[in-house]
C-alpha cells in the first residue's frame, strides 16, 4: 500500500506531463490505426459493389464505328460450345456524344442503353432518385459529373442532336467507378458524362435503332473465362464486317486502376502512419524517460537502505503504466477518429453503391500494443539504468541531472555574447542527444507534412508544365476529336471550318504506336500527333531539331527507352497497304526532345508521318484557333452537335481541370497537417515543460540575481529555436528523401506514363519552417505563469 | 530575440539605480515581521525586528533550525515580503516593491551566496562569473569576470563545468558570480555548510575580504564558531533577536578557527 500511495502522489504531480504525453501517443497510435483501415475497406467495399453490379467477365465490342441489329452479338454468344457456362448477357449500345446542360456545362458523353434493367450486366444502380421505367425515354445520370456540376437529382439535359433527355436519378455503374477518358482520369468527371438509358430508349435518342455495338456477360466459373474466351473469339468470326474483339475484366480501367491503386495508396498512407507513429514513440519515449529519470536518485537512497527493486520499480512502472492506459484509451479514440475521416474521404471521392467499413481489430490491437509498449520500455529503461549502478553513484547529485559529459559540452567554445545568452546554447551542448531526440521527434513529424505536400508540389509542377506545353500560342486554342480518319476536304471538315467562331483550323493526325526494342528491351506506347510543322498554330518544342525529318519525342519516354537525339527507333503502328489498315513496323529518328511530362506524347511532321502511316491528305484530329474576339468557350458551344465529331477540348481546361482536382486532396492534406503540428505541438510543449521543472533550481537562481521571468523566457526560446532548425532541418532533408522514394515507387508502379520529378514549394518549406520553429519556440511562452509563480525561497534551498 | 548584455535600458533599470547610501546604514529594518498562514494557523517566522547594518560590515547571523535566520535573509534579499514593518536596503524601500522592482533590486542591490552553491551546471566557472556582471549589466564583464576570479583565488579551471570542480571550487565560483555583480551587499546562507573546516576556512576567509574592501557581508549559520569571526553577530531565536553586538567571547582570527 506504501508505493501504491506514493506512486498515486507521483501520478497527481505530473499529470499534466501524462496527459500530455498520452495524446502524443494517441495521435501516433490513432494515426497509425486509423490509417492502416483502408485497404481492407476498400476492398472489402470494391468486392461487394462490382458484385451488386454484376461487373462483366468478358465483353464483345465491335469496332468504333461499327453497329450490329440487336441480337446478332448475343446470337454470337449463344453459338459457343460453352455457352451454358455463361450466367447471363446483356446487350448494349455505347456511343460517343456530346452533352449540356443549360447555357454553361457542354462536355463529352458516354450514352450507354442497357444496362437499367435490374438482372442486366453491368447493371446501374441510382445512388439518389431512381431507375426510370424502360419507354420513358428519361434516363440516369452518372452521379459524380453531376456531383462536380452540382446538378440536381432529377432534370434534363440536352444530347448532341438537340434531344432533349429527362433524368430521374444519379446513378453509377461498375465501369464508372472511377472515370477515365482518352485524356486521363483527371478531372474526367468533371469533363465526361454518362448517361444511362434502357436499350431502346438509347437506340432512338442517338438515331440508332435496333442496333447495338457490345455485348457484357458473367460467367459462373472464373476458371473457365479463358476457354470461353477464345471460344467467343472464335464465334466472332460470323461477323467479320463488325471488327468484334473479346476482352475481359483486365481491360476495364476503372476496374484495374481501383484494385491497383489500393496497395499504392496504403504504401502511402503506411508511409505516413509510421512517420507519425516514430515521431510519437520517440518524443513519448524521451519524455516519460526524463519524468522518470527524475526518481533515479530516490531509486538509489533506496537501494542504499535495502530497498528490493520490484518495490524501486512500482513507482517509475505506475508513471509509465498510466501513460500506457491513457495513450491506449486516447488512441483508439484518435483511431477511431482518423477512420471515420478516412471513410467519409473514401465515400466523398469514390461512388460506391455499397461501401463496407467495418471495424478494424488487427490495426487497432498493434496501435494499443504499442501504445502500451512505449511507455512501459521508457520507464523502464532508467529504472534498469539507476539499479544497475552502485547505490553511491545513483545518490550523487549529478544523477538528478545531466552532467554534460558527452564530448560536445564544448568547454573551450567562446562565443563574443553575454553568459546569459550562452545559456541556450550550453543548455543544448549539456544534453546533445536529448535536444536531438526532441529535434528528430518534430522533424520526423516535419518531414511526413513535407512529403505529402511535396507529393501534391511535384504533382502541380508536372501538370504546370503539361500546360504551359500544350497553352503555348494561346489559352483559347480548341482540341477537336472526329469520329473518324477523314479526308481534308470532308464535307463536315468544311463545315467545321465555316462556323463562324472558328478561326483558323491545323488538321492532325492522331494514331497510336508502340516503340519495340531488343529482346527484353522495353516497349514504350506512343500517341503521335502528325501536323504540318511549318505552318501550325502549336508545335512541340524540345531539344534537337526541327520536326521535319522525324520523331520529337518526350524525355520521360527516351530516358525509359535509354535513347538520345540522332537514335533511331522501331516503330509498331497502323498503316494504310494495299490489303488495307495493317500493323507494320518502321524504323525513325528521333529528332528531339520535349518535356511534356506525358510520356506518350510524340509528334511528326505530316511529310513524314505521310511515309510512315501511308496516309497523306486525311485527319482524325483539329487544333482549332478561335476567330478574331472569340473564345475556346464560344467554338465549343458553336461546335456543338456538329456532324463528324466526338469531343472537343479547350487546352486551358487542363490546369482549372487540375486545380480543382488537387482540391481534393485537402481533407486528407488537413487531416495530415493537423495531426502533425498537433503533435509537434504536444511534442515540444511537454519537453518544455519538463525542461522548465528539472531546471526549477537554476531559474530560481537566475531570479534571485534579478532576471526578469521575461529574459529566462527568452533564453528557453532561444533554445527552442536552435532545436526548431534542427528540426526542420531534419523534416525537410527527410521528407525530400521520402519524397523522391514516394515518387520513385510510384513511377514504377502505377506512373509509368508519367515524368514526375521532385518539387517541395516554397510554400511547403514555409509550412515546414513555421510548424517546426513555431511549435517549438512558442512553447515556452505557456509557462511564464509557472515561472512567475515560483517559490524562489524554497525551491533555492532545496537540497540536493 | 534579444537577450541581456545585448538590450538596452528598461523600465526596471530606470526604477532601480540603486545606489549606495551616502549617509545612513546600508540595510534598514524596522519592526519587521514575517508570518504564514498555514490552514487556519498563523505562523510567525518573524517579529518585531529592528536592524540597521552599515557599509562594509561582516555580519554573521547566528540562531539554530527554525530560528527566523533564512526568512531575514530572504526579507532583506527581496525573494520575500515582510508582512509587518519597513525595510530599506541600499536606499531603496522594498516594503510595498512590486514583483518588478524587486527583481531590479536584486539585479543592482545584492547578491546571493547558496549553501548548495546553485551554479549553473550548464555554464563553465567563467561563465557562471560573468553571468553576475551580465545579469547586472556592469560594464566590462570579461574583465569584471577576471578581478571576481582572482578575489576567490580561482584563476584556474575556470573552463570547467561545475560538476567538474571541487565543493570549495564550487562555491568560489559562486562567491565570484556575486563579486561580479559589482552590488554593495553579499548575503550567504550556510556557505560553508557542504564544506569540511579547511576549506569552510577559505570560502570565510574570501567572504571577509569582501567586506574589508567595503562591501556589507552578512553570512547567515548556525554554527556559533563561525560567528566569531564577524564584526557583528545577530542572534536570532524563535523569529526574534535576542542579541546583536560583538562575538561573545571576543572575536577570533581566521586562522584559529576550528569545527
Amino acid at each position: 500500500m506504501f508505493w501504491l500511495r506514493w506512486s498515486w502522489r507521483d501520478l497527481r504531480h505530473h499529470w499534466i506531463a501524462l496527459v500530455v504525453i498520452s495524446l502524443v501517443i494517441a495521435i501516433g497510435t490513432g494515426v497509425y490505426a486509423g490509417l492502416s483501415n483502408t485497404s481492407t475497406w476498400r476492398l472489402l467495399s470494391y468486392d461487394s459493389s462490382y458484385a451488386t453490379t454484376r461487373l462483366h467477365d468478358l465483353r464483345i465490342a465491335a469496332a468504333p464505328g461499327a453497329f450490329v441489329e440487336t441480337g446478332r452479338l448475343r446470337a454470337v454468344v449463344d453459338s459457343i460450345p460453352s455457352a451454358d457456362a455463361v450466367e447471363q448477357a446483356t446487350e448494349r449500345l455505347v456511343v460517343a456524344s456530346q452533352l449540356a446542360v443549360g447555357d454553361e456545362i457542354l462536355v463529352t458523353a458516354r450514352i450507354i442503353g442497357g444496362t437499367l434493367d435490374a438482372t442486366a450486366v453491368d447493371r446501374v444502380v441510382a445512388l439518389d432518385g431512381d431507375v426510370p421505367v424502360p419507354d420513358s425515354g428519361a434516363a440516369v445520370l452518372e452521379t459524380k459529373f453531376a456531383e462536380y456540376h452540382d446538378l440536381p437529382t432529377s432534370g434534363e439535359v440536352t444530347v448532341a442532336g438537340a434531344e432533349t433527355v429527362p433524368y430521374t436519378g444519379l446513378g453509377v455503374g461498375p465501369e464508372e467507378f472511377f472515370i477515365t477518358t482518352p485524356e486521363g482520369t483527371v478531372m474526367a468527371e468533371a469533363d465526361l458524362a454518362t448517361l444511362y438509358l434502357h436499350l431502346d430508349d438509347a437506340q432512338r435518342i442517338t438515331g440508332h435503332a435496333d442496333l447495338v455495338n457490345e455485348v457484357v456477360l458473367t460467367v459462373g466459373d472464373d476458371s473457365g473465362i479463358g476457354a470461353i474466351a477464345d471460344e467467343l473469339r472464335a464465334a466472332a468470326a460470323a461477323l467479320p464486317d463488325a471488327g468484334l474483339t473479346v476482352t475481359d475484366v483486365s481491360d476495364v480501367d476503372a476496374h484495374r486502376i481501383l484494385y491497383e491503386d489500393i496497395d499504392n495508396d496504403q504504401q502511402f498512407f503506411t508511409m505516413f502512419a509510421v512517420l507519425v507513429l516514430a515521431a510519437a514513440a520517440l518524443a513519448s519515449f524521451t519524455l516519460v524517460n526524463r519524468i522518470v529519470a527524475a526518481q533515479r536518485r530516490e531509486i538509489g537512497i533506496g537501494m542504499a537502505i535495502g530497498v528490493g527493486r520490484r518495490h524501486l520499480a512500482i513507482r517509475p512502472l505506475a508513471i509509465g503504466t498510466a501513460i500506457a492506459v491513457l495513450g491506449v484509451i486516447a488512441g483508439l479514440g484518435a483511431g477511431w477518429l482518423m477512420a471515420r475521416a478516412m471513410q467519409g474521404l473514401l465515400e466523398d471521392v469514390l461512388p460506391l453503391p455499397d461501401y463496407r467499413t467495418p471495424f478494424q481489430i488487427g490495426p487497432f490491437a498493434r496501435a494499443a500494443a504499442l501504445g502500451v509498449a512505449i511507455p512501459m520500455a521508457a520507464s523502464a529503461w532508467p529504472v534498469w539504468r539507476a539499479v544497475s549502478v552502485e547505490p553511491i553513484e545513483a545518490i550523487r547529485v549529478g544523477h538528478l541531472t545531466i552532467r554534460g559529459r558527452s564530448r560536445l559540452t564544448g568547454r573551450h567554445l567562446r562565443l563574443p555574447v553575454s553568459s546569459i545568452a550562452m545559456v541556450p546554447v550550453r543548455q543544448i551542448l549539456r544534453a546533445p542527444w536529448r535536444a536531438g531526440i526532441t529535434a528528430t521527434g518534430v522533424g520526423i513529424a516535419i518531414a511526413a507534412l513535407v512529403s505529402v505536400f511535396g507529393m501534391l508540389d511535384s504533382f502541380t509542377a508536372a501538370i504546370d508544365v503539361a500546360d504551359a506545353d500544350i497553352t503555348r500560342g494561346g489559352r483559347d486554342r480548341v482540341i477537336v476529336q472526329l469520329t473518324e480518319t477523314m479526308p481534308l476536304g470532308d464535307p463536315r471538315i468544311t463545315a467545321i471550318d465555316a462556323v463562324p467562331a472558328v478561326g483558323t483550323i491545323d488538321p492532325g493526325l492522331r494514331l497510336p504506336a508502340t516503340v519495340v526494342g531488343d529482346d527484353g528491351a522495353p516497349t514504350v506506347d506512343l500517341l503521335i500527333d502528325a501536323y504540318d510543322v511549318d505552318s501550325a498554330v502549336w508545335t512541340p518544342v524540345g531539344d534537337g531539331g526541327a520536326a521535319t525529318d522525324g520523331l520529337v519525342i518526350s524525355r520521360k519516354a527516351a530516358d525509359d527507352l535509354d535513347v538520345a537525339v540522332g537514335d533511331r527507333i522501331a516503330l509498331r503502328h497502323p498503316a494504310l497497304t494495299a490489303d488495307g489498315v495493317t500493323v507494320v513496323e518502321s524504323t525513325v529518328a528521333v529528332i528531339a526532345l520535349h518535356d511534356n511530362p506525358v510520356r506518350a506524347l510524340a509528334y511528326l511532321d505530316d511529310s513524314v508521318a505521310a511515309g510512315l502511316f501511308g496516309a497523306s491528305g486525311v485527319t482524325n484530329l483539329l487544333s482549332v484557333m478561335p476567330a478574331p474576339g472569340a473564345t475556346g468557350d464560344q467554338v465549343e458551344r458553336a461546335l456543338f452537335g456538329a456532324d463528324g465529331l466526338t469531343s472537343t477540348f479547350p487546352v486551358a481546361r487542363m490546369s482549372e481541370a487540375v486545380d480543382e482536382a488537387l482540391s481534393t486532396f485537402t481533407g486528407f492534406l488537413l487531416i495530415i497537417a493537423g495531426a502533425v503540428v498537433g503533435l509537434a505541438g504536444l511534442i515540444a510543449v511537454n519537453a518544455s515543460r519538463i525542461a522548465v521543472e528539472e531546471r526549477r533550481r537554476e531559474h530560481a537562481t537566475m531570479r534571485a540575481f534579478g532576471l526578469p521571468v521575461r529574459t529566462i523566457v527568452m533564453t528557453l526560446i532561444a533554445e527552442g529555436a536552435i532545436i526548431g532548425v534542427a528540426a526542420t532541418g531534419i523534416g525537410l532533408g527527410l521528407g525530400a528523401l521520402l519524397l523522391d522514394w514516394l515518387l520513385g515507387s510510384l513511377a514504377d508502379r502505377t506512373l509509368q506514363e508519367f515524368s514526375i520529378t521532385r518539387r517541395i514549394a516554397m510554400s511547403t518549406v514555409g509550412l515546414a519552417m513555421s510548424t517546426g520553429l513555431a511549435a517549438v519556440t512558442l512553447a515556452p511562452l505557456l509557462l511564464i505563469a509557472r515561472l512567475r509563480r515560483m517559490d524562489l525561497p524554497s525551491t533555492l534551498r532545496v537540497m540536493e | 530575440m534579444h537577450l541581456p548584455g545585448t538590450t538596452t535600458p528598461t523600465d526596471d533599470d530606470r526604477v532601480s539605480t540603486v545606489a549606495p547610501s551616502p549617509t545612513g546604514p546600508r540595510i534598514d529594518l524596522d519592526g519587521v515581521g514575517r508570518s504564514y498562514r498555514i490552514g487556519a494557523n498563523t505562523v510567525t517566522a518573524l517579529a518585531d525586528v529592528d536592524l540597521h547594518i552599515g557599509e562594509g560590515e561582516f555580519v554573521v547571523i547566528l540562531g539554530p533550525s527554525g530560528s527566523g535566520k533564512t526568512t531575514l535573509l530572504n526579507l532583506i534579499g527581496a525573494l520575500d515580503r515582510p508582512t509587518a514593518g519597513r525595510i530599506r536596503v541600499t536606499g531603496v524601500d522594498l516594503t510595498d516593491a512590486t514583483s518588478r522592482r524587486r527583481t531590479a533590486f536584486r539585479r543592482k542591490g545584492v547578491s546571493f551566496v547558496f549553501q548548495s552553491f546553485n551554479l549553473f551546471p550548464g555554464l563553465t566557472a567563467a561563465e557562471n562569473i560573468r553571468f553576475g556582471a551580465d545579469v547586472a549589466r556592469r560594464p566590462d564583464p570579461e574583465h569584471r569576470t577576471a578581478d571576481a576570479a582572482a578575489a576567490v583565488g580561482l584563476t584556474e579551471r575556470l573552463d570547467h563545468f561545475p560538476h567538474q570542480l571541487s565543493g570549495g571550487e564550487q562555491q568560489r565560483v559562486a562567491i565570484a558570480r556575486a563579486i561580479a555583480t559589482g552590488n554593495p551587499v553579499i548575503l550567504a546562507d550556510e556557505p560553508t555548510g557542504e564544506l569540511d573546516v579547511v576549506t569552510g576556512v577559505q570560502i570565510l576567509r574570501v567572504l571577509e575580504a569582501q567586506a574589508r574592501s567595503g562591501m556589507t557581508v552578512l553570512v547567515v549559520t548556525h554554527n556559533r564558531e563561525i560567528s566569531r569571526i564577524a564584526d557583528r553577530v545577530i542572534e536570532l531565536s524563535s523569529g526574534r533577536i535576542v542579541a546583536d553586538g560583538p562575538p561573545a567571547g571576543g572575536r577570533i582570527d581566521l586562522a584559529d578557527l576550528q569545527w
